[in-house]
C-alpha cells in the first residue's frame, strides 16, 4: 500500500517536474548559454511550425469528412443494414444521461429538445437527469418540471437525486454520471433489455446533439468489430452561444474543436473528451464512471483500455454535439472562467499518474503499447504546458541576457528574425482555422448585426495574445498542484445564455 | 479511420518529418554563421557585416567591388577577413575603412554619416546682431544695440522684447537659468541679467567688478549667482533693490585654472596653488560644494531645538 502510494507521488510529480526544469532550464541557460538556448528555440520553433502545418493538414482532412457525413441520411444508411453479429439497428436504445448540478431549464430544455428532434424513433431514447443533491430543492424542481413536460415525448424520463458525501466519492461529475447510470441499470433490468442493447451517452447539461447524431451513432455502433470494445466520439462545437460569446472565448474554445477534430485523425492517440457515447454493457463491465476523479470523460477511456487489457480504442463519428462557450458580460470575468475551464482540462494529467501504476499492474498489454500510450499522455500535456512559454517567453531570453557578445555573434544577430520567418510561416494554420471556424459557424441569430461576421475573421488577431497568455498557463497550474499534492476540486463551469440557441 | 485517411495522414507525417530535417540543419547553419557547399560537401565559418548610414540607400563597395544592396544592410556569408568598406552617395562625401569580419560575427558600421558636398546655408536673421543665445524651449534670442529680440528656431515669428540695448562689449559668457526664465550675461567687467518672465521683459545690470570676471553660473535652486574673478569666487544676490549682498567664498592663491561646475551637484571645481607639507607650492584641484546637502536640511530640520518660551509644559 505504501508502496502504490509512493508509485501514485512519483507519477505525479513527474509531468509538473519536467515543465518546471524545461522551464526553469531554459531560463537559467539563457544567462549561461544563451547560443544553446538560440538553437534550442530555432530548432522548437521549427518543429512547432511544421507540426502546426501537419496537424492543420489533419484538421482539413477532419472537416472534409465532417462536411461530407454530417448531412447524410443516417438512418436511412442504418434501414440497410441488417443484423450483425446478432444486433440489428432496430435493436437499439440510447440512453442520454445529463449529470446536472445547478443548471437550470433554460440550459437544460434546449438540449432535451434536440433530443425530440433528433431522427431516431423516441420510443427507443430513454433521458436520465442525474441532480446533485447538493445543488438544492430548486434544481430538483426545475428537473421535475422538465420531466412533466417532456416525458410524453421518450420511452422513458428518469429523474435521480445524486446524495451528497457518499463514501469514496468526491465531488465530482464522474459520481453523479454513476449515480445516473446505475438508476438506468435497475429501469433496464425491470425491462429485461439487454446492456448491450443499449448505447449510453453522457452529456454536459448544455449539450445539444445533432439530428442525425443517433442515426450515425447507431449505424457505428453496430457496423463496429467489436462494439462493446469501444467509445464513440462526436466532435464538439460551442455553438450554442458562440455569436454572442466574447471573442477570447470562442477562440479558445474554437481551438478545443478543432484538437478534437485533429484528434480523429489520430485515432491511436484518441481518447473520449466531454460529451461521448458507449456500450451500456461495457459500463457496466467496468464498473462505471470513476468517482473520485475529476477528468471522468478520459478516465473512462482508460478504465475501459486498463479493463480490456488495451484492446479499447475510440471510435470517431463525424456529426457535431453543440455546447457553450464559456462566457461571461465582460473580458476580465471571461477571461478567468476560460482559465478555470482549460485548468480543469488540462487537469486530465490527472490519467498519467492512473495509467501509469494500471500499467505497472496489468500484465497483459504489451509493453511497447504502455510505453507509447505513457508518453503520449505525458507528452501532449508536457507540450500544453511549456509550448506557449517556449515560444513567447523563452524565445527572447538569449538577446535579452546574452550581453553585448552574444548580439555580435551570427546567432545574436540572426535569431530575431529567424523566429520572425518561422512565426510568419505559421500564418497557413491561422488561415486554416478561420476558413474552417466560418464552416462551423452557425447562421446568426437575428438580434445579432451582420457586422459581426466581420468580428469572427478580425477575432483571430488576437490568437497570438490569447496563445501566449492562454496557452500554457492553465496547464502550468494543474500540473504544479498535482505536482504538489494539491488536489483540484471539481469546479462546474457556469453556463449563461445571453441569446438564443444558434 | 478510412483507409484513405490513413494513406494522406501518412503522406502528410512523413512530409513534415523529412521537411523539419531538411530545413533544420539548414536554418540553424544560417542562424550561426555557417555556409554549406554542397557541391563539395564542405561547410565554412563565415562573418556578417552590418552597414548602414545616414542618410540610406548609398551603395556599398568591398573590396572595391559594388554590391547590389544599399544601405541600410547587413551582408552575409563573407569569409572571415579584412575588407576595405567603401559606402558612397551621389552629393555626398565617401566614407571608407578597413573593417575585419571575424568567424560566426558580426561586424557593424551603423552609424555612418555621409556629408553633404554642399552645405545649405540659410540667413536665419536680419543684421545689426552682436550676441545670441538658444534656449531649451526653440527660442533664439538676439542681442541687438537696438534691444533684445526673440524669433522661433526658424527666424520666423520676430518680436522685440526690450529697447534696452547698452550690451556690454565683448560678452564673454551667456546663461539660462534652468527655467529659462532668465539668462545672464557677462563681460569681464560687468554682469547683467535679462528677465524674460514673469511680466515684462527687464534687463538689469547686477554686478560691476574691479576684478576681471572669468565665469559666472546660476546658484542651484536660489536667487544667486556664483561669480567666479580673477581675485576670488562670490556670491551675488539677485533680489533686493539698491544694495545686494555679495559674498566672497573663496580667495584664490593665484588666478584659477580650469573653473568647471557640475550642475548636477553644485559643486565648482577649480586649481589653486598652495604650499604643499614639503613646502613647494603647487597646483591642488579643489571642489567647493555649492548645494544645500539634501540630508543636511533634513538633519537641521531634526536638531532644530523648540525656542525656549519660558512657559513651563503642562
Amino acid at each position: 500500500m505504501r508502496r502504490d502510494r509512493f508509485h501514485k507521488r512519483l507519477f505525479e510529480i513527474i509531468p509538473g517536474l519536467l515543465t518546471w526544469s524545461t522551464i526553469i532550464g531554459l531560463f537559467a541557460l539563457a544567462f549561461i548559454k544563451p547560443l544553446w538556448v538560440a538553437i534550442f528555440v530555432i530548432t522548437f520553433d521549427l518543429y512547432w511550425v511544421i507540426r502546426m502545418t501537419y496537424l492543420s493538414l489533419l484538421m482539413l482532412f477532419a472537416y472534409r469528412r465532417l462536411a461530407k457525413e454530417r448531412n447524410l441520411d443516417w438512418l436511412k444508411k442504418c434501414e440497410s443494414l441488417g443484423p450483425m453479429k446478432g444486433l440489428a439497428p432496430k435493436d437499439i436504445y440510447h440512453a442520454v444521461l445529463f449529470p446536472v448540478h445547478k443548471e437550470g431549464p433554460d440550459i437544460l430544455k434546449p438540449s432535451i429538445k434536440s433530443l425530440e428532434s433528433a431522427r431516431y424513433p423516441k420510443e427507443k431514447m430513454i433521458v436520465i437527469l442525474s441532480v446533485e443533491e447538493r445543488a438544492g430543492r430548486k434544481a430538483w424542481d426545475n428537473a421535475l418540471a422538465l420531466k412533466k413536460e417532456h416525458q410524453n415525448n421518450f420511452r422513458n424520463f428518469l429523474v435521480t437525486s445524486h446524495p451528497q458525501n457518499l463514501p469514496g466519492e468526491i465531488k465530482a461529475k464522474g459520481a453523479n454520471a454513476t449515480w445516473g447510470a446505475k438508476a438506468l441499470k435497475g429501469l433496464l433490468d425491470s425491462d429485461k433489455i439487454d446492456y448491450e442493447h443499449v448505447v449510453i451517452s453522457c452529456f454536459d447539461a448544455d449539450t445539444c446533439v445533432d439530428r442525425e447524431y443517433f442515426g450515425c451513432l447507431t449505424y457505428h455502433y453496430i457496423i463496429s468489430p467489436d462494439r462493446t470494445r469501444s467509445s464513440y466520439q462526436p466532435i464538439p462545437v460551442y455553438n450554442n452561444n458562440i455569436w454572442h460569446a466574447r471573442s477570447i472565448a470562442r477562440l479558445l474554445e474554437l481551438g478545443s474543436s478543432f484538437m478534437q477534430m485533429i484528434e480523429t485523425m489520430r485515432v491511436e492517440k484518441f481518447v473520449t473528451f466531454s460529451s461521448h457515447s458507449m456500450s451500456f454493457r461495457t459500463l457496466v463491465d467496468v464498473d462505471y464512471w470513476p468517482l473520485d476523479m475529476i477528468s471522468d470523460d478520459s478516465v473512462i477511456y482508460w478504465k475501459c483500455f486498463l479493463h480490456f487489457n488495451g484492446s479499447y480504442s475510440v471510435v470517431p463519428i463525424y456529426v457535431t454535439v453543440s455546447m457553450d462557450v464559456a462566457t461571461e458580460a465582460g473580458i476580465l470575468p471571461t477571461i478567468i472562467k476560460q482559465y478555470k475551464q482549460k485548468r480543469r482540462w488540462a487537469w486530465g494529467v490527472e490519467n498519467f499518474p492512473y495509467i501509469a501504476i494500471g500499467f505497472m499492474r496489468n500484465k497483459k498489454i504489451p509493453f511497447i503499447v504502455k510505453v507509447r500510450r505513457s508518453f503520449n499522455v505525458l507528452e501532449s500535456h508536457y507540450t500544453w504546458a511549456v509550448w506557449a512559454i517556449i515560444v513567447t517567453f523563452i524565445a527572447p531570453l538569449p538577446i535579452i541576457f546574452g550581453g553585448g557578445l552574444f548580439r555580435q555573434t551570427a546567432m545574436g544577430y540572426n535569431l530575431p528574425s529567424v523566429s520572425a520567418t518561422l512565426f510568419n510561416m505559421s500564418l497557413f494554420t491561422l488561415f486554416v482555422c478561420i476558413f474552417v471556424s466560418m464552416k462551423l459557424l452557425p447562421p446568426r441569430p437575428k438580434d445579432v448585426k451582420p457586422q459581426k461576421h466581420l468580428i469572427m475573421y478580425t477575432q483571430w488577431l488576437l490568437a497570438p495574445l490569447v496563445a501566449a497568455f492562454l496557452g500554457s498557463t492553465p496547464a502550468i497550474d494543474a500540473q504544479t498542484r498535482l505536482m504538489l499534492g494539491k488536489y483540484m476540486h471539481f469546479q462546474v463551469t457556469e453556463k449563461k445564455r445571453r441569446g438564443e440557441v444558434g | 479511420m478510412r483507409p484513405r485517411d490513413k494513406v494522406m495522414r501518412a503522406i502528410a507525417f512523413y512530409f513534415s518529418v523529412i521537411l523539419f530535417c531538411v530545413l533544420l540543419p539548414v536554418i540553424l547553419s544560417y542562424a550561426l554563421g555557417y555556409q554549406i557547399d554542397y557541391y563539395n560537401f564542405k561547410i565554412y565559418k563565415t562573418g556578417i557585416l552590418y552597414i548602414a548610414s545616414r542618410p540610406a540607400g548609398a551603395s556599398i563597395y568591398l573590396n572595391g567591388v559594388m554590391r547590389q544592396d544599399l544601405t541600410p544592410t547587413r551582408i552575409e556569408e563573407l569569409k572571415p577577413g579584412k575588407y576595405k568598406v567603401e559606402v558612397r552617395k551621389d552629393g555626398f562625401y565617401p566614407w571608407e575603412k578597413d573593417m575585419t569580419v571575424r568567424p560566426n560575427m558580426v561586424t557593424k558600421a551603423d552609424h555612418i554619416v555621409l556629408f553633404s558636398l554642399t552645405q545649405e546655408m540659410k540667413a536665419v536673421s536680419q543684421g545689426g546682431i552682436r550676441y545670441f543665445l538658444v534656449s531649451n524651449n526653440n527660442y533664439i534670442y538676439y542681442m541687438k544695440r537696438s534691444g533684445l529680440f526673440r524669433s522661433d528656431m526658424d527666424g520666423a515669428d520676430l518680436r522685440k522684447l526690450s529697447s534696452y540695448g547698452n550690451w556690454p562689449d565683448n560678452i564673454i559668457g551667456r546663461k539660462f537659468s534652468s527655467n529659462n526664465n532668465e539668462f545672464l550675461f557677462f563681460s569681464s567687467s560687468r554682469l547683467g541679467m535679462v528677465h524674460l518672465q514673469p511680466g515684462p521683459v527687464r534687463v538689469d545690470d547686477v554686478f560691476i567688478g574691479q576684478d576681471p570676471i572669468l565665469d559666472a553660473f546660476w546658484y542651484p535652486g536660489a536667487g544667486y549667482i556664483i561669480v567666479v574673478t580673477d581675485k576670488d569666487i562670490k556670491v551675488v544676490e539677485l533680489s533686493g533693490a539698491g544694495t545686494r549682498n555679495i559674498v566672497s567664498l573663496y580667495k584664490f592663491n593665484s588666478s584659477p585654472q580650469n573653473v568647471r561646475y557640475d550642475e548636477n551637484n553644485g559643486s565648482l571645481y577649480f586649481i589653486d596653488t598652495r604650499i604643499g607639507v614639503d613646502s613647494v607650492e603647487s597646483n591642488y584641484l579643489y571642489r567647493l560644494d555649492l548645494k544645500e546637502r539634501f540630508f543636511d536640511g533634513i538633519m537641521q530640520l531634526l536638531l532644530k531645538k523648540e525656542p525656549d518660551t519660558g512657559y513651563e509644559k503642562r
